[in-house]
């Protein structure tokens, strides 16, 4: 070799790359987006080491990678073997999450999952809001503004640190074993709801501190014809912070009152002083498979598994309020309780088991020369072994008490997939197949109980020589319902209280559909140096028997892409893909009461399109010396265009009509990489690298975002536009 | 892989009086021979499991003595590419049909014609893993699925072009029992193994969560926060048409500007219906039959 470095034991070590760069990184803003799941800040880092060992005998193999060592990235690989006996793997993979960053919150963290305010201050606006005659936006805004502008800023975001480690015995013998142990830990924060009512949103970083640990044990056995596996799972979710607590920006003490779930307003100006949210709670998942395949003498083949998942949860439950002035009713006795008391519940944990039960084989013969037949079948079944507990009431908003007896309701399916395909080679080059499956759902607690789906497929695939790849489908779904239940609503209520969702609306996820879904693929190979492809694609859902929600959603795609490799000096490529989506959807305004007015009627049509196109030339214009240019473009534009017809939802809006919304996610952005490679010698090279990034977004969701709006104390951390300009120089040795 | 680790193995004895050894076509086939010995098949592992060189391959051909005899003519030229895409599966098989390959035969590639060669190089691979024919995994699987490859440079994407996931973390090429070949036994299975804080059962549950995540999310790439298929709060309409609040016209009249902060309403802007919804996959909470802590 080159560069064979200390035998140790009678290993043979080889360093081949080890890549140390240098960043410099300029962003003109401080948007997360720019290093979402990734860490490109200025300074040194190890991006490439790859140590690659052996024995003399050549009977054992160690390999050591590194990527980005020492990053919010990193990620870090072991490899040893034992050839034809065991195999150890280890993995530590960084993944950082950024989701915002200075963000802005009156609260400060002082304990894992509490989020306070100084008591002075919630004194003070809390004392502001009572002895002001009027409550409403104006008011609260200049109330709070002053406090915001006093704190400090919070960047949101979180990591997973995932680890693997893995042994494999007698890989690739007849009977093999493999262990497998993993570990994830999720810490950081993310953007969270916490909402005391309909006008007091306090968004909040949520703590996160998850730890995930996994265990995995499978044998197998491969002979001649068949082959099993078979083997046990096992999951376990740990929440370090099981509880969030947080304080009222606009409440230090505790009250309630009929609308203090509207407070602060001109209807209320009560509360609690503290909200509370139950987290991710703790939960284990257990599973246990079987696989295997078998090919029969008489030209039939197998394949099946049989899985059973056992997932679990009996999280202790919380009180029903931390407002200490909250009264709890029970709706059936009359008694009252505290309804801070968590003694006061009917359980005391939350007991829940569901029981996964999946089956699912498919055979398959062929016949004559060009004939095969496929056989497949599934059976899924969601069991939900969760009891039905009954709550006597609940607290709305953590501010009143609302004696509306609920029951949980531990919703359960059982999904079944038949069907066949039948293939012929049409020639030796071409092939044609047909295929049908019935899709069938049983359900418990939902709209609609059963629902068969019915689906024909057809494809095409052909090679008719060495230049030209064609492939094609063609599929027709057809979904039909039972019975729509339009009381499902009120599984979760002990005493009925009124069908309140329009009985004309189906539920997209379960309503009769019809689909189109075609797909084609074209490839040509005109010569070596080129290659030419087209290909274009669609799917179509109508919902003929829905009034409202999703009515229509079609989506159409095209794309080309060429290369062109002249030699082994230089490559090109060019490709672009456009996309349209269309969705309608509708909608009936209501108060208090239903409405039955079609005057009341609203529909919204999303129009989206997105382009995108990339680019990429390599050339190699001296021996030594490489130079690499990468773009990619994507572009969205979106629209959503209302219509409304004259009733409530025409009302206060100029000449009675909707507005558009023409920001409907319009989004672009250019990544273009320039990379210049200079191959010193044979152990060492040099690479020189900059890449240009430009982001944009103008989202109705995201416009005109401020820390406050009405009814809502946001963090409005950024997560906006950016450019970035990333110069780097690598140094890359070989031993 | 480094050159001193390059050099092919020598077979062991020959066992057919017809075999040839990794040398003999090395002394023609030298860059072949030096592509392969940079691979898994050059390594001593290789040769502890077949005595036959590079006949384990190309003596499913049946023409190697014959072209040894008579190199130049294409006719006894042992090729892979002579043989039919099943023919050189049977061959990549014969030593690989187990681990994650298991359902290979009556796989969705298989049954489409794609083959071992239409991923994979034994000789000239380009990437890290996976010997692929393409420099990594997503873009050998983008050679085909170029939809999916427009889906991952929207703004909600999993961090696949970071490199950080690749296809196979959720799929399995080749082949499973599960629908879209997920390497779980259903999709939300699938989004549980790195979602676990999702998986409950909760005591509050949302229905449509549970039968299956695409419901509202899209995997591969979203124009809408968090993999919407369609930004809320118009996603949530979709299902939802109640009195009150749900069934109520959000449109641009209601989008906040800075100008006019004061016409904004908290059920459209930021994360609109998730702001009190937050636990929108299932809450513990006694006093969260709606979702919301």
């Amino acid at each position: 070799g080159t560069g064979a470095a200390v035998a140790d034991e009678g290993f043979t070590f080889h360093l081949d790359p080890l890549v140390i760069e240098n960043l410099y990184t300029d962003v003109d803003t401080e948007s997360a987006k720019f290093e979402e799941y990734r860490d490109l800040g200025t300074g040194f880092r190890l991006r490439q080491l790859d140590l690659f060992g052996e024995s003399e005998a050549l009977d054992r193999e160690m390999e050591l990678k590194l990527r980005n060592a020492g990053r919010d990235d990193a990620r870090y690989m072991f490899d040893y073997e034992r050839i034809g006996k065991y195999g150890l793997y280890v993995d530590y993979n960084k993944i950082p999450h950024r989701f915002g960053n200075d963000g802005r919150i009156l609260h400060v963290r002082t304990g894992p999952g509490r989020w306070e305010i100084a008591d002075p201050v919630q004194q003070a606006i809390q004392d502001d809001i009572l002895a002001a005659p009027t409550v409403d936006f104006a008011f609260l805004d200049g109330l709070i503004q002053p406090y915001l502008a006093a704190e400090a800023d919070v960047d949101l975001g979180l990591r997973r640190d995932r680890t693997l480690a893995r042994i494999d015995l007698a890989k690739d013998r007849t009977v093999s074993w493999m262990l497998e142990l993993t570990h994830e830990n999720r810490v950081g924060t993310r953007p969270f709801g916490a909402s005391f009512g309909f006008n007091n949103v306090e968004e909040l970083p949520e703590p996160i501190d998850y730890d995930t640990s996994g265990a995995l044990v499978r044998g197998e056995w491969v002979g001649q014809k068949s082959a099993l596996q078979f083997g046990l799972r096992q999951s376990i979710f740990e929440n370090n912070i099981s509880t969030l607590v947080w304080d009222n920006a606009f409440r230090a003490t505790d009250s309630s009152g009929g609308s203090a779930y509207l407070a602060p307003s001109g209807s209320s100006r009560d509360g609690s002083a503290t909200g509370f949210a139950d987290l991710a709670p703790d939960n284990e998942a257990l599973s246990f498979f079987v696989s295997g395949r078998t090919r029969f003498a008489s030209n039939w083949w197998a394949n099946g598994n049989a899985s059973y998942i056992q997932m679990t949860q009996d999280e202790p439950l919380l009180p029903y309020t931390l407002n200490s002035s909250i009264e709890g009713v029970d709706h059936e006795t009359g008694a009252t309780f505290q309804a801070t008391d968590v003694t006061a519940l009917p359980v005391r944990n939350a007991d829940t088991q569901v029981d996964v039960l999946s089956l699912s084989g498919d055979a398959g013969t062929a016949f004559g020369e060009d004939w095969s037949l496929t056989f497949h079948a599934r059976y899924y079944d969601y069991s939900n072994d969760s009891p039905r507990i009954e709550f006597p009431g609940y607290v709305r908003y953590h501010a009143v008490w609302e004696e509306i007896a609920r029951v949980t309701v531990p919703y359960a399916y059982t999904k079944q997939n038949l069907g066949a395909e039948l293939a012929w080679d049409v020639t030796d080059t071409t092939n044609l197949a047909l295929e049908y499956d019935l899709e069938s759902w049983d359900r418990e607690f939902r709209e609609i109980e059963s629902s068969d789906q019915d689906s024909v497929k057809l494809s095409l695939d052909s090679r008719p020589n060495q230049q030209v790849s064609v492939r094609a489908s063609y599929e027709l779904v057809d979904r039909s319902i039972g019975e729509y239940l339009t009381e499902a609503q009120e599984f979760s209520f002990v005493e009925p209280e009124g069908i309140n969702n329009q009985p004309g609306l189906r539920k997209y996820d379960e309503a009769a559909k019809d689909s189109d879904i075609y797909s084609v693929l074209v490839q040509f190979f005109p010569a070596d140096v080129w290659s030419v492809s087209f290909n274009l694609s669609g799917q179509k859902d109508d919902y003929p028997e829905s009034e409202f929600g999703l009515l229509s959603d079609e989506v159409k795609q095209y794309g080309a892409e060429v290369s062109f490799t002249p030699g082994a000096r230089s490559s090109f490529y060019l490709f672009g893909h456009l996309a349209e989506r269309d969705v309608f959807q509708k909608a009936r305004q209501s108060g208090g009461s239903l409405s039955t007015s079609p005057a009341d009627d609203w529909t919204i049509a999303f129009d989206e399109s997105n382009d995108m196109w990339g680019l990429g030339w390599t050339g190699r214009p001296a021996e030594d010396w490489t130079f690499d240019v990468t773009t990619r473009w994507s572009k969205s534009d979106g629209g959503a265009d209302f219509t409304t017809f004259g009733g409530t939802p025409s009302s206060g809006r100029p000449n009675g009509q909707a507005v558009d919304i023409d920001n409907y996610e319009d989004i672009e952005l250019l990544d273009v990489t320039f990379k210049v490679d200079w191959a010193v010698s044979e152990r060492f090279g040099a690479t020189f690298w900059y890449a240009y990034e430009d982001y944009t977004i103008d989202s109705f969701i995201l416009q005109g975002l401020r820390n406050y709006l009405p009814g809502a104390l946001l963090l409005n951390a950024d997560n906006g536009d950016y450019t970035a300009n990333i110069f780097g120089v690598q140094m890359k040795f070989s031993f | 892989r480094p050159e001193a680790a390059r050099a092919v193995p020598s077979a062991p004895a020959a066992s057919d009086a017809a075999m040839v050894s990794w040398g003999d076509c090395g002394d023609c086939h030298d860059v072949l021979a030096a592509e392969l010995g940079s691979t898994h098949h050059g390594r001593v592992g290789f040769a502890m499991k077949s005595d036959r060189g590079c006949e384990t391959c190309h003596g499913a051909v049946g023409t190697t003595a014959a072209h040894m005899d008579d190199p130049e003519n294409p006719e006894f030229q042992p090729r892979m590419d002579k043989l039919s895409t099943e023919q050189q599966n049977a061959t990549c098989l014969s030593c690989h049909e187990n681990g994650n390959r298991l359902f290979w035969h009556g796989s969705k590639h298989e049954g489409r014609d794609v083959g071992c060669l239409s991923c994979h190089s034994v000789h000239s691979s380009q990437s890290e893993d996976g010997q692929l024919q393409a420099a990594s995994q997503t873009e050998q699987c983008f050679s085909c699925h170029k939809d999916i490859r427009a889906d991952i440079w929207k703004t909600s994407h999993h961090p696949i072009r970071e490199g950080k996931i690749s296809c196979t973390d959720c799929h399995n090429p080749h082949g499973a029992q599960s629908p879209k070949m997920v390497n779980a036994v259903s999709v939300n299975e699938q989004c549980y193994s790195c979602h676990t804080e999702k998986r409950g059962p909760f005591l509050w549950d949302h229905a449509p969560v549970r039968e299956s995540c695409l419901n509202c999310h899209t995997p591969h790439g979203s124009n809408h926060l968090k993999l919407q298929r369609t930004s809320v709060p118009f996603l949530c309409q979709q299902c939802h048409s109640n009195t009150r609040h749900p069934g109520t016209l959000y449109d641009g009249f209601v989008v906040p500007t800075l100008e006019n902060p004061e016409t904004g309403s908290n059920r459209l802007f930021n994360r609109a219906c998730l702001d009190c919804h937050a636990a929108i996959h299932g809450s513990n909470h006694p006093s969260s039959p709606y979702l919301g802590h």
